[in-house]
């Protein structure tokens, strides 16, 4: 301890500056790229889309792709003409299938989840237990019961059929999250209603829910988004344009084998759009919702 | 406390259980009853197109399975593909997750971008890759050709192990940004004090990982594992749409096979046997991530 070693001030090279930012750039590259190249393909003409080698920016950009969903052209018509036809309308099934979703869930979930959130009550805990272990089914294993259930009761290839499917995936999940937000909201704003006399569902109304509604909006959002993304269940219940919801009619482009490629693109685009806005616009809540309740939406 | 004081109608058991009802009811009817419906059907003779054939016969599509080729095949590349999703998830979102618990420019831009395949749709991920892996026009064979790596064009696809190996990939894709915002969440909360005093015993990178971030990882790994693990074991949306399950049976996992059974060949006794079966093994391994949940104490009410 007694000799200072005299090390001359030199540069260090601060190598997890750049670890950390080649990393950083890497991944990046890696989420976005394949998204990228649909995005572009979206904008391309079919000529320059199956080029080679491969054009990476669109070079005579063109909307062709997208305004084929309203007005077909002949080529589009002759190859792959029903999936184009049958695009408008599963993005008009899935949006009302999803919205649909989303408030009935809501509405089941709420007050379950209140129970959670502020009552002792015996068999609680085997109560959400219960709703985790429902989560956890696969949809599998359901799906043909369910086939069947609707087949009788004539609910094939209707909203109806979806809407209370999707509900049953996300219920679980919407009452484990909306647990853990109502927990942060205060107890005293209830106490102070109750003070000035207001009923049980006037103090829900007016006081507690505008307090918890980011918490609403989250769970509603992930609600959306399993409804919207939702395949397996759809490609069975629903055949026809009345009810196909547009990952079943997104499918339909990759398995037939003469559909172009841009608009097919173009379809997955306008399919992710919606839930991507969504995801973006209520990042910090979904991202707290994921790692609270520990669920995949 | 005056609370206590004053008149309650309901008990709190009453009330909370009232409060349940509705979703309980709902689950009960449509999740419940079906499952037990399921296994009615398994023990039956059920296809669609011979409605007259119907009947009860036991266990015994359980015990064709032993003996089904297709049902042993799917179950194995099933198992393969949850092993190579999972290493492959694991490894790329535990590297990401620590990327951004760091500082930097542009994490918030990272992170954003970390959300884009959560948010995607399996089917047009499974598109999306189709066009990616395309063996004339692919931009994946665009890209290494320029980059001078391959001569030629792949078809990436035709091969059984390509196949297998590309569409696990695509699912990898699509799963990792759940398990990196699990991870992330687990990372965060490490004190800061554990890192100032590995440095201060001046422990380098490698040991401050090891000592100090993996044993604090250790619960969300797990979870990670065990919800992913029950994720690939049930993917069907990007399979489905990036090969359908070919060439052969090289990516028909046991999902796919079994709506190719009830689907194509409306076989419904069979497939709700095999729909048995998967969910014998979820279940098994959902018991245990309850398990470890319960442990952590994340039940109490």
């Amino acid at each position: 301890m007694s000799t200072v070693v005299k090390v001359p001030l030199r540069y260090r090279i601060p190598w997890k500056k750049i670890v950390l930012y080649v990393l950083a750039v890497v991944f990046a590259l890696y989420l976005v790229l394949p998204f990228y190249w649909i995005v572009a393909m979206s904008f391309m003409h079919e000529v320059d889309a199956i080029s080679v080698p491969p054009h990476w920016i669109p070079v005579h950009p063109t909307l062709e792709n997208y305004l084929g969903f309203i007005h077909p052209s002949e080529a589009q018509q002759l190859v792959g003409g029903r999936a184009i036809d049958e695009t408008p309308y599963s993005l008009r099934n899935s949006l009302i299938v999803a919205t649909s979703t989303a408030i009935l869930n809501l509405a089941l979930a709420t007050f379950a989840a209140y129970s959670f959130s502020r009552l002792k009550f015996r068999g609680s805990q085997v109560l959400l237990m219960l709703y985790l272990l429902t989560r956890m089914v696969p949809g599998i294993a359901i799906i043909i019961p369910f086939y069947l259930l609707m087949r009788t009761f004539g609910l094939l290839d209707t909203y109806l059929a979806l809407i209370l499917s999707y509900t049953t995936f996300a219920l679980p999940i919407t009452i484990w999250i909306l647990k853990d937000f109502f927990r942060s909201v205060p107890r005293e704003l209830e106490e102070a209603a109750r003070v000035d006399r207001c009923g049980w569902f006037r103090t829900m109304w007016s006081v507690f829910l505008p307090v918890a509604a980011p918490g609403l909006v989250a769970a509603a959002v992930f609600a959306f988004m399993t409804a919207w993304n939702e395949f397996m269940f759809a490609l069975f219940l629903t055949s026809t344009r009345a009810a196909k919801t547009i990952p079943v009619v997104a499918a339909n482009f990759a398995t037939d084998f003469n559909t172009q490629f841009t608009v097919m693109a173009a379809a997955g685009v306008l399919a992710v759009v919606p839930p991507l806005a969504l995801a973006l616009l209520f990042q910090r809540k979904l991202v707290q919702g994921m790692a609270a309740g520990s669920v995949k939406g | 406390m005056a609370v206590q004081a004053e008149r309650r109608p309901l008990g709190d058991n009453a009330k909370a259980w009232a409060l349940n009802a509705p979703a309980m009811i709902v689950i009960a009817l449509l999740i419940a009853y079906p499952i037990a419906y399921s296994f009615w059907v398994s023990l039956q003779r059920n296809n669609l197109k011979r409605p007259r054939a119907n009947k009860f016969i036991g266990l015994d599509n359980y015990q064709a399975l032993l003996s089904d080729q297709a049902f042993l095949s799917a179950l194995k590349v099933s198992a393969v593909f949850v092993l190579v999703v999972l290493g492959l998830t694991v490894v790329l979102a535990l590297i990401l997750a620590l990327v951004l618990n760091e500082r930097f420019r542009g994490r918030g831009l990272l992170l954003s971008l970390a959300l884009l395949p959560w948010a995607m749709p399996g089917v047009v991920n499974g598109l999306m890759w189709r066009t990616i892996f395309d063996a004339k026009t692919g931009a994946l064979n665009g890209l290494l050709t320029q980059l001078g790596l391959i001569d030629d064009y792949h078809a990436w696809l035709t091969s059984g192990t390509g196949a297998f190996l590309f569409t696990a990939l695509a699912q990898v894709w699509n799963t990792l940004p759940f398990s990196v915002i699990i991870l992330l969440a687990g990372l965060s909360t490490i004190p800061s004090e554990l890192y100032d005093a590995a440095t201060v015993d001046r422990a380098g990178a490698v040991q401050r990982f090891v000592q100090v971030t993996l044993p604090w990882l250790l619960h969300p790994l797990l979870i990670v594992l065990i919800l992913e693990t029950m994720n690939a074991f049930r993917a069907f949306d990007t399979i489905y749409v990036l090969t359908g399950g070919g060439p052969g049976d090289a990516t028909t996992t046991i999902a796919l096979l079994d709506v190719q059974t009830v689907l194509t060949f409306t076989d419904f006794g069979l497939g709700s046997a095999y729909a048995w079966v998967i969910t014998a093994i979820t279940l098994l391994i959902s018991v245990g991530y309850i398990g470890l949940l319960y442990r952590k104490g994340n039940f109490e009410v």
